[in-house]
C-alpha cells in the first residue's frame, strides 16, 4: 500500500491546483451546455433578420410584417462592420435593406431591384431569402396585375404566401429517442474533452513525482515488486479520478435538471470508461517521463485533437468521411457515438451502444498494458544505462 | 594592519519565530581563508547569503571592501566571486558557454574575458569537456564547472559555501589546492563546510557556529587551547581492575577515564609526559597491554566539546 | 552587458530543445488536424449547393415538372432532382441521398426527414408552386379579361434582390479557427515567459541566485530575458503562420505581413503573460504552470476555440470581454486584417496588445523589483 499512499499524500499537497484545474474545465462545461454549442450554425427553420426600411411606407412596413411571422426580426446599428460582425458570428442571418421608393415601383408593377442584401457568401439563408422575397414580389405584382391597388395587393399577397403547404415527415421508427435534456447531451458532448483535459492535468503532477528517476530507482531497490507497483499506481490513479469523474457527474445531473433515469445511465456508464481510458493513457504517457512543459502541450494537442476530429467541438455530420474513418481509432469517436444516441441525434441501436463501451473499455486496457511494457522497456535501458 | 575585507556587525536574522542568525559578527582581513564551521542549519549558508545582499536581515551592518553592501552596489559586486551550495549553471549551454556567460557578467572587455575563460578552464581541469553540456559531466566536474563560474572572473574575494559536497577525493584535493592557490594570488576566501579535515588543511582562521550564534573564533591552534582536552589515550588492555582504573585517575592533568572491557580511553589536559605516567602505573601493578595510542585534539574534539553534538555529513 | 545575457538567453531559449520542439509541434500538429477536420465542411455545409430532391409523379402534373426543370437547369441550379417512384424516393430521403420528396398527386406535397434550411427552402418552393397555381385558377375563374397580364407578371423572371458582398475577405467560418490556434500558439508563449523570473529572481533559482550577485544590473538582466523570449516566441510565430498559410494552404485572409506582424506581437504578449504570473506571489511553479495553463484555456474558450460562435454571444451580451480577452484580440487581429476594408479596428486591437504587453511587463517589473529576500 505504500505506493498507494504516497501518491494519495502527494495528492493532498497538489490539492489546490487539481481544484483549480478542475473548476476551469467544470466551467467550462457548464458554460457550453448553456451556450447553443453550435448547432445552430447550420440548422435553423426561423432566420433572424435585420431589415432596414428605407423606403417607410405602409407598403414596406407590410413586408416587415410578413416577414416577422415566420422569422425573428433583429435591429442592428447601420453600420457595415457591425453588421459583418453580426453576420460573420451568426448572430443574424440576412441584412435586407428596402430601398426608397419600393411602394412606387411595386405600383408601376417593377419587380426589379426592390431590395438590397448584404451577404458574406452564398450561403442557405441567402437562396431561401431570395426566394421568400421574389416570390413576394412576384405575387404582388400579379395581384397588381390582375387589377388590384397596392394595398390590397399586400394584404392579398400576405394571405396567399402565408398559406402552409402541405409537409409530411417520414419518421421510419426514428422518433426523438432522446433521454438527455438538450443542454445535459451537450455536456455529455465535450465531456471527454473536459475528462481527459482534468485527467490529465491534474493525475500527471503526480505520477510524475512518483516516477522521478531517484524516487524511481529507491522504489526498484526495495523489495516491492514491478506488478504491485503498477497495481497500487493505477488503483491509486483509478480512486482519484473516480472522484473526478463524479463530481462531473453530479454536474450533469444538475444540468440535466434531475437524476438520471433509465438509458441515460448509459452516459454515466459511457463517460465512467472514457474516464478510465484517460486515466490508463495518462499512466502510459507519463511513462515516457516527459518534462512538465512537454505534457503541458501534450495534454492540448491530445485533447484538442480528438475533439476536433471526434466529433465533439463539431459535429460528426460535418465531419468528412475520411475523417470519421481514422476517428475510428480512437475511443473518442466511440463514446460521441453513444451520446449521439442517448442525445436523439442518431437511432439508438443498443448493439452498437454495446460494441462502442467494449471498443472503449478495449482501449482503456490496451493503454494499461501498453503504459506497464512501456515501464519494463523504458526503465530497463535507463537503468542498463546507468548500471 | 590589513586591509578588512568583510565586516559584519550584529547581524540578526529571523524567520518567523526561529532566529537564523542571533547577533552574528564577522570580520575578515585580506588574504585570509576564513573557515565557517558548523553543523547543519547552524546558519553559515544564511550568513553567506546576507553577506551578499542576497537575504533581507532585521538587524545590524555589513560592510564589503570598506563600503555597505547593497543589491546595487555593483562595484563591489564585480570583486566577489560565489561558488553557490547548489550547482548553478544553464543546462542548455555547454561548459564553455557557461563559464563565458557567468565571467561575462562580471567583464565586458572580450578579448580580456576570453583570456579569463581559458585561465578558468584549466585552473579546473575541464579543457577536455569543453563542449559538453552539464548534465554529461560527473558530479566532481560538475562541482568543477560550478567553480570555473564562479572563479573565472578573477574576484579578490572569493566565497565557497560548501564545494566539495559529493566530491570525490581526487576532486576534493584538487579543488582545495585550487582554492589555496587563489589565496596565495591574493585572494581572500570564505570557506564554509562540516568537513573537519577541509577546513582544518586549507583555512588561516575559522569561526564555529551553532543556532545562529557565533561560539569561537581563531586560529585552529587558538581553538585547541580552548578546550580542555590536549591529549587523549588509548590503550588496549584486558581485566583491568576498578581498582587500577580509579589509581590512574588521580594522576595528574587526567580528567577522564573510561573502560569499556578492551579499551581503556583517558583524556588528559595539558601536562606533558602523561603517556609514559599512564604506563607506569600499569607496569606497576605487572599488567599486560596491547597496542598504545596517544592523539591530539582535533578541530572535531574542538568542536564536539563546544557545541556537544557530531557533525552530521549532509545540509538539511 | 545587454547583448552579452541577451546571446546566452537566446542559446539556452533555442537549445531548450522540449519548448522550441513542442511550441513548433503544437501548431503544425492542431493545424492539420483543423485542415483534415473541417478543410470541406465550409464548402459543403456552409455555402448554398443544389438540394438533392425526388420527384414522383403520381399524376400527370406538367406544369409542377416544367417549374421542377426550370430551377433544377440553370448554372447554379436549385434542386438537383431525381425523378423515381414512391418507395425508392423514400429509401432515398431515409438515407438521406435526398433531402425531400416533391410528390405530385391533386396536391403538390412534399415529405422531409426533419426540419432545416434546405427543407424550409423546398417548403417554400413547393408553396410558390401552389400560390401562382391559386392566382392563376382564382384569376380564370373570376377576371379571366386580367388573366394573360397576371400570368405574364408570374412567369416574369423576378429578380427583386441584388445581393452585395458585406467584405472582400475570406468568408470561410473555419478560418477562425485558425486564427485561434495562431492566438492559442501566442498564448502559450506565457510558457516560455514563465521562466524569466525563475531565472532571474535568488528566492526560485540557484541560478537566479548567481545573476543576483553578479554585477549586471537586474534591469540588464531581465530585459535581455524579455527580448531573448521575445524573439525565441517570434521564431515560433513565424512557423506556425508560415506552416498554415504556406504548407496547409489555408487562405487567412488580409495582409500576409500583417499577419505576421500580429502574431509576433501576439506571442510578445503570451511571453509578457507569463512573465507576470512567474513573477505573482510565492507559489510552487507547478502552481504557475496550472495558473498559466488555465487562464489561457480560459481565454481561449472565450475566444471560440472549442464553440466558433461563442464569441459572438459574448459579443451580444457583454461585449467588453471581447476586448479585454488576450486570446479574443490576438485573433480579432487576423480577423480584422481579413474582412475589414479599412485597418481602424485592426489598429485599435493592436494597441490594445501593445497596452498588454507594457502593462504585464511593468507589473511583472514591479513585482520582481525587489532585490532581498525574505527568504531562499
Amino acid at each position: 500500500m505504500q505506493v498507494f499512499n504516497a501518491f494519495m499524500k502527494i495528492m493532498k499537497k497538489k490539492v489546490v491546483i487539481s481544484v483549480m484545474y478542475l473548476w476551469v474545465f467544470a466551467i467550462i462545461g457548464i458554460a457550453i451546455a448553456f451556450s447553443d454549442g453550435g448547432t445552430a450554425l447550420f440548422e435553423q427553420n426561423s432566420l433572424r433578420i435585420c431589415v432596414f426600411d428605407e423606403d417607410n411606407t405602409p407598403e414596406s412596413r407590410a413586408l416587415c410584417d410578413f416577414l416577422d411571422k415566420d422569422n425573428e426580426l433583429v435591429t442592428l446599428e447601420n453600420d457595415r462592420d457591425i453588421i459583418l460582425d453580426a453576420l460573420y458570428y451568426d448572430r443574424v442571418n440576412y441584412v435586407l435593406t428596402i430601398k426608397k421608393g419600393y411602394a412606387e415601383k411595386l405600383a408601376a408593377g417593377n419587380t426589379d431591384d426592390l431590395f438590397e442584401s448584404m451577404k458574406m457568401h452564398d450561403s442557405y439563408s441567402t437562396v431561401y431569402m431570395g426566394q421568400i422575397l421574389n416570390e413576394y414580389a412576384g405575387t404582388v405584382s400579379a395581384f397588381i396585375a390582375g387589377g388590384n391597388d397596392v394595398v390590397t395587393s399586400v394584404g392579398k399577397a400576405a394571405d396567399v404566401l402565408s398559406q402552409d403547404a402541405e409537409v409530411n415527415t417520414a419518421s421510419f421508427g426514428e422518433e426523438d429517442n432522446a433521454v438527455l435534456s438538450g443542454n445535459a447531451s451537450l455536456f455529455f458532448r465535450y465531456l471527454p474533452y473536459i475528462i481527459l483535459g482534468t485527467v490529465m492535468s491534474t493525475l500527471c503532477p503526480v505520477l510524475l513525482k512518483l516516477g522521478k528517476k531517484d524516487i524511481r530507482f529507491r522504489t526498484n531497490c526495495s523489495g516491492l515488486s514491478p506488478g504491485s507497483y503498477m497495481v497500487q499506481l493505477f488503483a491509486a490513479s483509478t480512486v482519484f479520478i473516480t472522484a473526478v469523474w463524479l463530481v462531473f457527474m453530479v454536474i450533469g445531473a444538475i444540468i440535466n435538471g434531475g437524476m438520471y433515469s433509465g438509458t441515460a445511465w448509459l452516459a454515466v456508464l459511457n463517460s465512467f470508461i472514457y474516464t478510465l481510458f484517460s486515466a490508463a493513457m495518462t499512466v502510459f504517457v507519463v511513462s515516457f517521463e516527459p518534462s512538465n512543459l512537454v505534457l503541458t502541450i501534450l495534454t492540448q494537442i491530445f485533447t484538442l485533437s480528438t475533439s476536433f476530429l471526434c466529433g465533439i467541438f463539431i459535429q460528426q455530420e460535418f465531419l468528412g468521411d475520411s475523417v470519421l474513418a481514422a476517428a475510428r481509432f480512437m475511443p473518442t469517436y466511440w463514446y460521441v457515438r453513444v451520446n449521439r444516441m442517448l442525445a436523439g441525434e442518431e437511432p439508438f441501436d443498443s448493439s452498437l451502444a454495446v460494441t462502442s463501451l467494449l471498443i472503449e473499455t478495449a482501449f482503456a486496457a490496451a493503454f494499461a498494458v501498453l503504459a506497464v511494457l512501456v515501464r519494463r522497456a523504458w526503465y530497463g535501458r535507463a537503468s542498463a544505462v546507468t548500471a | 594592519m590589513k586591509n578588512t575585507v568583510v565586516k559584519a556587525e550584529n547581524i540578526i536574522k529571523r524567520y518567523g519565530d526561529l532566529v537564523a542568525l542571533d547577533h552574528f559578527s564577522l570580520e575578515i582581513s585580506e588574504g585570509e581563508i576564513f573557515g565557517l564551521l558548523g553543523p547543519n542549519g547552524s546558519g553559515k549558508t544564511t550568513t553567506i547569503n546576507c553577506i551578499l545582499s542576497l537575504l533581507s536581515f532585521d538587524k545590524g551592518s555589513i560592510e564589503i571592501f570598506g563600503k555597505p553592501m547593497t543589491p546595487t552596489s555593483y562595484d563591489i559586486k564585480k570583486n566577489i566571486g560565489v561558488i553557490m551550495q547548489n550547482v548553478a549553471v544553464f543546462d542548455e549551454l555547454t561548459v564553455y558557454e557557461n563559464i563565458d556567460y557567468f565571467c561575462g557578467l562580471y567583464i565586458t572587455d572580450k578579448a580580456q574575458r576570453k583570456q579569463y575563460v581559458d585561465e578558468a578552464v584549466e585552473f579546473v581541469g575541464l579543457e577536455d569537456f569543453l563542449r559538453f553540456r552539464p548534465k554529461k559531466l560527473s558530479g566532481g566536474l560538475l562541482r568543477r564547472l560550478n567553480i570555473a563560474c564562479g572563479i573565472a572572473h578573477k574576484p579578490k574575494l572569493i566565497i565557497l559555501d560548501e564545494p566539495t559536497v559529493a566530491v570525490d577525493p581526487q576532486s576534493r584535493n584538487r579543488i582545495l589546492e585550487g582554492i589555496e592557490e587563489l589565496n596565495r594570488n591574493g585572494a581572500t576566501v570564505i570557506y564554509t563546510s562540516h568537513y573537519m579535515e577541509e577546513v582544518e588543511q586549507i583555512c588561516t582562521r575559522i569561526a564555529i557556529m551553532d543556532k545562529g550564534k557565533k561560539i569561537a573564533e581563531g586560529t585552529k591552534d587558538e581553538l585547541k587551547r580552548m578546550i580542555r582536552n590536549t591529549e587523549t589515550v588509548t590503550i588496549e588492555i584486558l581485566g583491568l581492575e576498578d581498582r587500577i582504573k580509579d589509581r590512574i585517575s588521580t594522576l595528574p592533568h587526567v580528567y577522564s577515564t573510561e573502560y569499556d572491557g578492551t579499551k581503556l580511553t583517558v583524556g588528559c589536559s595539558g601536562g606533558k609526559h602523561n603517556l609514559v605516567r599512564i604506563l607506569g602505573v600499569l607496569q606497576e601493578n605487572d599488567l599486560s597491554f596491547g597496542r598504545v595510542y596517544s592523539e591530539l585534539p582535533t578541530l572535531n574534539d574542538v568542536f564536539l566539546e563546544i557545541t556537544g553534538k557530531a557533525l552530521r555529513d549532509k545540509e538539511d | 552587458m545587454f547583448l552579452h545575457n541577451l546571446k546566452y538567453e537566446l542559446l539556452s531559449t533555442l537549445r531548450h530543445p522540449a519548448l522550441i520542439f513542442w511550441l513548433m509541434l503544437f501548431p503544425i500538429f492542431l493545424g492539420t488536424v483543423f485542415k483534415i477536420g473541417f478543410g470541406s465542411i465550409y464548402e459543403e455545409d456552409t455555402l448554398f449547393s443544389s438540394i438533392p430532391t425526388a420527384v414522383v409523379e403520381t399524376a400527370d402534373n406538367s406544369i409542377l415538372r416544367e417549374v421542377v426543370d426550370a430551377v433544377s437547369g440553370d448554372d447554379s441550379p436549385l434542386l438537383k432532382t431525381t425523378y423515381t417512384d414512391e418507395d425508392t424516393a423514400l429509401e432515398m430521403l431515409r438515407s438521406g441521398e435526398v433531402k425531400g420528396i416533391i410528390c405530385s398527386g391533386d396536391k403538390v406535397t412534399l415529405t422531409v426527414k426533419n426540419s432545416g434550411i434546405e427543407q424550409s427552402i423546398l417548403k417554400s418552393f413547393i408553396e410558390q408552386y401552389g400560390v401562382y397555381e391559386t392566382i392563376i385558377k382564382d384569376t380564370l375563374e373570376n377576371d379571366p379579361a386580367n388573366a394573360q397580364k397576371v400570368i405574364a407578371a408570374l412567369s416574369a423572371d423576378v429578380k427583386a434582390c441584388t445581393e452585395k458582398p458585406v467584405t472582400q475577405g475570406n468568408t470561410d467560418l473555419f478560418v477562425q479557427y485558425f486564427y485561434n490556434l495562431i492566438a492559442m500558439v501566442a498564448i502559450f508563449g506565457s510558457e516560455t515567459g514563465l521562466h524569466i523570473t525563475k531565472d532571474n529572481q535568488a528566492n526560485m533559482s540557484s541560478l537566479g541566485a548567481r545573476r543576483n550577485i553578479s554585477p549586471t544590473p537586474k534591469s540588464i538582466s531581465l530585459s535581455a530575458s524579455l527580448v531573448g523570449c521575445f524573439i525565441a516566441q517570434a521564431v515560433c510565430m513565424v512557423i506556425c503562420v508560415t506552416f498554415i498559410v504556406f504548407v496547409l494552404k489555408v487562405d487567412l485572409g488580409g495582409d500576409l505581413l500583417l499577419v505576421y506582424a500580429s502574431s509576433i506581437v501576439g506571442g510578445c504578449l503570451g511571453v509578457t503573460m507569463g512573465f507576470l504570473i512567474g513573477s505573482i506571489a510565492r507559489i510552487s511553479a507547478d502552481a504557475k504552470d496550472a495558473v498559466s495553463m488555465s487562464v489561457s484555456m480560459a481565454f481561449c474558450f472565450l475566444s471560440g476555440l472549442f464553440i466558433s460562435n461563442i464569441k459572438g454571444i459574448i459579443a451580444d451580451t457583454v461585449p467588453w470581454v471581447n476586448s479585454i480577452n488576450p486570446v479574443a484580440i490576438i485573433s480579432d487581429c487576423f480577423y480584422c486584417l481579413n474582412l475589414y476594408n479599412d485597418y481602424t479596428r485592426y489598429s485599435v486591437k493592436m494597441i490594445s496588445m501593445a497596452i498588454y504587453i507594457v502593462l504585464f511587463s511593468a507589473l511583472g517589473v514591479i513585482l520582481t523589483r525587489r532585490k532581498k529576500y525574505a527568504s531562499i
